[in-house]
């Protein structure tokens, strides 16, 4: 592999783990709310895309708009969710068994509707900027994957400004140290699950738009991205969007490179791997990683 | 009503209500129904075994034994997965790992030319090996990783198998086995097994190990606190489970004599082995082998009937379950029991009612 090789391949790692952490960190904030595994996110990530393909394929909205418009789109169908059923799930500190069959029947009926109306071709999103490319000497980026990366940055600006500077976000970090203690100070418990619930459905939906512009897609489309979405936000230690940063890039440099070695069709196999790799040697995900070798290092010195 | 109640109880099952309930019965006085319902639970799973041993003698055609082979597959399976799930809490997504595997290792020793139980018992080998390498990185820790890993695991191997040149890869491995057909003795071995795993079950459930399941799903460090070890009980469990699942697997890869990566690892596969034991009965002995009655009897004209709505149905089946009845058809003949019982009390001793305020969580109690 040249030096060149390398660098492409590092920066297309780099763009995908943007995207990938825009998928995972939807769960994030669900789990980190509500303790609740969403397992309907894949079912989400997919009306996501066929969303952001219809307004493209009818009304000759660009793709990228459409993954805007998808945010309040998806945000108020995660509210309605809530509201209808999410609600009636018994609370607890750990995901329960009513919380994980819910979703996952949730998912079933959202992965048949996808069936019902659009089939089971596959379907991609075809627009001038898919084959374009940008180079930069021996450097060469798709001008959509570097668009894509762009707007996931965005999105997940806008989510940190939001987590640290309203009270909502500092409700949603309240209640992910202590759902009892955030309580205790005047928190609305299901208030912010609402709001959070919605906005880890609109993430997941603007980010299942963004997934499409760059692959093809089916109903069947979000499930090997749930995976991956797991094995980021484990890798992240579950609660932590720093963490979730940090696993996408693990995820997304170990997929990347894997291709030299490893034929393509393993690859649902590498996402699984790192997890089991993940949870046997660092359970706390990669912060829980960095604490330790912080505390040692202070042992040390 | 909707909302689960005990919320530390997964599902709004347990243990203690059961033997409060028990205790009630045997004080007060019992009504003539529950007493019969009580007697009516004792003897029928009896009468279900003889009449099954003996339906053959009848001769019912060929398509209905098929039928009830499979259905026996599925009630294995189902009382397998319950288990772990329904008695320990940990709720897996991947049960068609077993099952896969289960039935490629009966497969591949069939064709090696071993005879059928030692290939079977290889299947349950194989399957619980499987089993340790998904626990014992995901059971020591809390929380929803299990779950979790379960989802990919079913996926990751079944991309293995499709590249597996070996077992023929995504076109499949076909089972040559010398000799005739029998399918009553297909049949036979299948009721065997099934029966198997009811009585393992209940041994279970009766054992320190499922005393310490329950233990683990309603609290698992108050659990830990009482000298349980949580991990030793679920990998226990999932060990069991997984055996039963792979050589159901094998059983049916046997009589189907071809076994394929898109069938045996079927993401439809897991979800018919977790959606049986919650629609009888989550954590209950009768619940799983319910649900996977029904399922197994009506799956084929769901499937016929409504080609692209499977899923649907099923999905929405889960939330309704949930939400509305977590203890799944169990639930529900208890709580009409209890309804009976309930007016014949209010007949005979009209001051009886009020104690039964907690009629709910005592129809919903276990075993």
């Amino acid at each position: 592999m040249s030096g060149a090789d390398f660098l492409n391949l590092v920066i297309a790692a780099l763009l995908l783990a943007g995207v990938y952490a825009a998928m995972a960190v939807g769960m994030t904030v669900i789990y980190g709310v509500m303790k609740i595994v969403n397992l309907a996110h894949a079912g989400f990530l997919m009306l996501g895309a066929y969303f952001v393909y219809e307004l493209y394929e009818r009304g000759g909205v660009d793709p990228l708009l459409g993954v805007v418009l998808a945010f309040p789109v998806f945000f108020l169908l995660g509210v309605g969710l809530h509201r209808t059923l999410i609600r009636r799930l018994p609370v607890s500190d750990q995901p329960t068994l009513a919380s994980l069959l819910l979703l996952f029947g949730l998912w079933l009926v959202l992965q048949n509707l996808g069936y019902l109306i659009w089939g089971n071709a596959d379907r991609a999103i075809l627009t001038p900027r898919t084959l374009s490319v940008l180079r930069l000497g021996p450097i060469t980026i798709p001008t959509v994957r570097l668009v894509v990366f762009a707007g996931a940055a965005a999105a997940l600006a806008a989510l940190e400004l939001v987590l640290h500077r309203t009270w909502f976000g500092r409700a949603v970090r309240a209640l992910m140290q202590n759902r009892d203690a955030g309580r205790l100070v005047g928190v609305d418990v299901e208030g912010t699950a609402r709001v959070a619930f919605g906005v880890g459905i609109a993430f997941a939906g603007a980010a299942g738009g963004m997934l499409a512009m760059l692959y093809s897609f089916s109903p069947d489309f979000g499930s090997p991205f749930l995976l991956r979405a797991f094995v980021i936000i484990v890798l992240g230690g579950l609660e932590s969007f720093a963490g979730v940063a940090a696993g996408a890039l693990v995820l997304a440099l170990l997929e990347t490179f894997s291709i030299q070695v490893l034929p393509a069709s393993y690859q649902p196999a590498i996402a699984f791997s790192l997890l089991v790799v993940a949870l046997a040697v660092l359970p706390g995900g990669l912060a829980g990683l960095w604490a330790g070798l912080r505390a040692k290092r202070r042992r040390w010195a | 009503m909707g909302r689960l109640e005990g919320e530390e109880a997964p599902l709004g099952m347990t243990a203690a209500p059961a033997a409060a309930a028990t205790a009630e019965d045997g004080g007060g006085g019992r009504s003539r129904s529950s007493r019969a319902a009580a007697a009516a639970a004792r003897i029928s799973p009896w009468l279900l075994g003889a009449a099954l041993a003996a339906l053959p003698l009848i001769g019912p055609g060929p398509n209905l034994i098929r039928l009830l082979f499979v259905t026996l597959v599925w009630v294995t399976a189902s009382v397998a997965w319950n288990l772990l799930g329904g008695f320990g809490g940990q709720v897996s997504f991947g049960f068609a790992v077993f099952y896969g595997l289960g039935a490629y290792a009966a497969a591949v020793a069939l064709n090696a030319g071993l005879d059928p139980v030692s290939s079977c018992l290889l299947a349950a080998g194989v399957a619980t090996v499987a089993s340790l390498a998904i626990g014992l990185p995901t059971f020591r820790l809390k929380g929803p990783y299990f779950a979790i890993a379960t989802i990919g695991v079913s996926e990751a191997v079944r991309v293995v198998m499709t590249n597996v040149s070996a077992t023929g890869g995504a076109s499949g491995y076909r089972v040559m086995e010398r000799g005739a057909f029998h399918q009553l003795q297909h049949f036979y071995s299948a009721l065997g097994l099934a029966a198997g795993a009811v009585a393992i079950s209940v041994l279970v459930r009766r054992s320190r190990l499922g005393l310490a399941l329950v233990a683990v799903r309603e609290d698992e460090d108050a659990a830990a606190d009482l000298g349980v070890n949580p991990l030793r009980a679920k990998l226990l469990a999932h060990a069991i489970a997984a055996a039963l699942t792979g050589a159901a697997g094998g059983l049916h890869a046997r009589y189907a004599a071809y076994v394929n990566p898109q069938g045996e690892f079927a993401f439809a596969i897991s979800v018919a082995i977790l959606l049986m034991p919650i629609i009888g009965g989550v954590g209950t002995i009768w619940g799983p082998v319910i649900g996977a009655c029904i399922y197994g009897l009506v799956h084929d004209e769901i499937i016929a009937a409504f080609p692209q709505l499977h899923l649907l149905i099923y999905g929405s089946l889960l939330i309704v379950i949930v939400l509305f009845e977590p203890a799944g058809i169990v639930g529900l003949l208890r709580r009409l029991v209890r309804a009976g019982d309930r007016r014949g009390r209010q007949g005979g001793r009209g001051g009886q009612e009020g104690q039964d305020g907690r009629g709910r969580a005592h129809a919903a109690a276990a075993p």
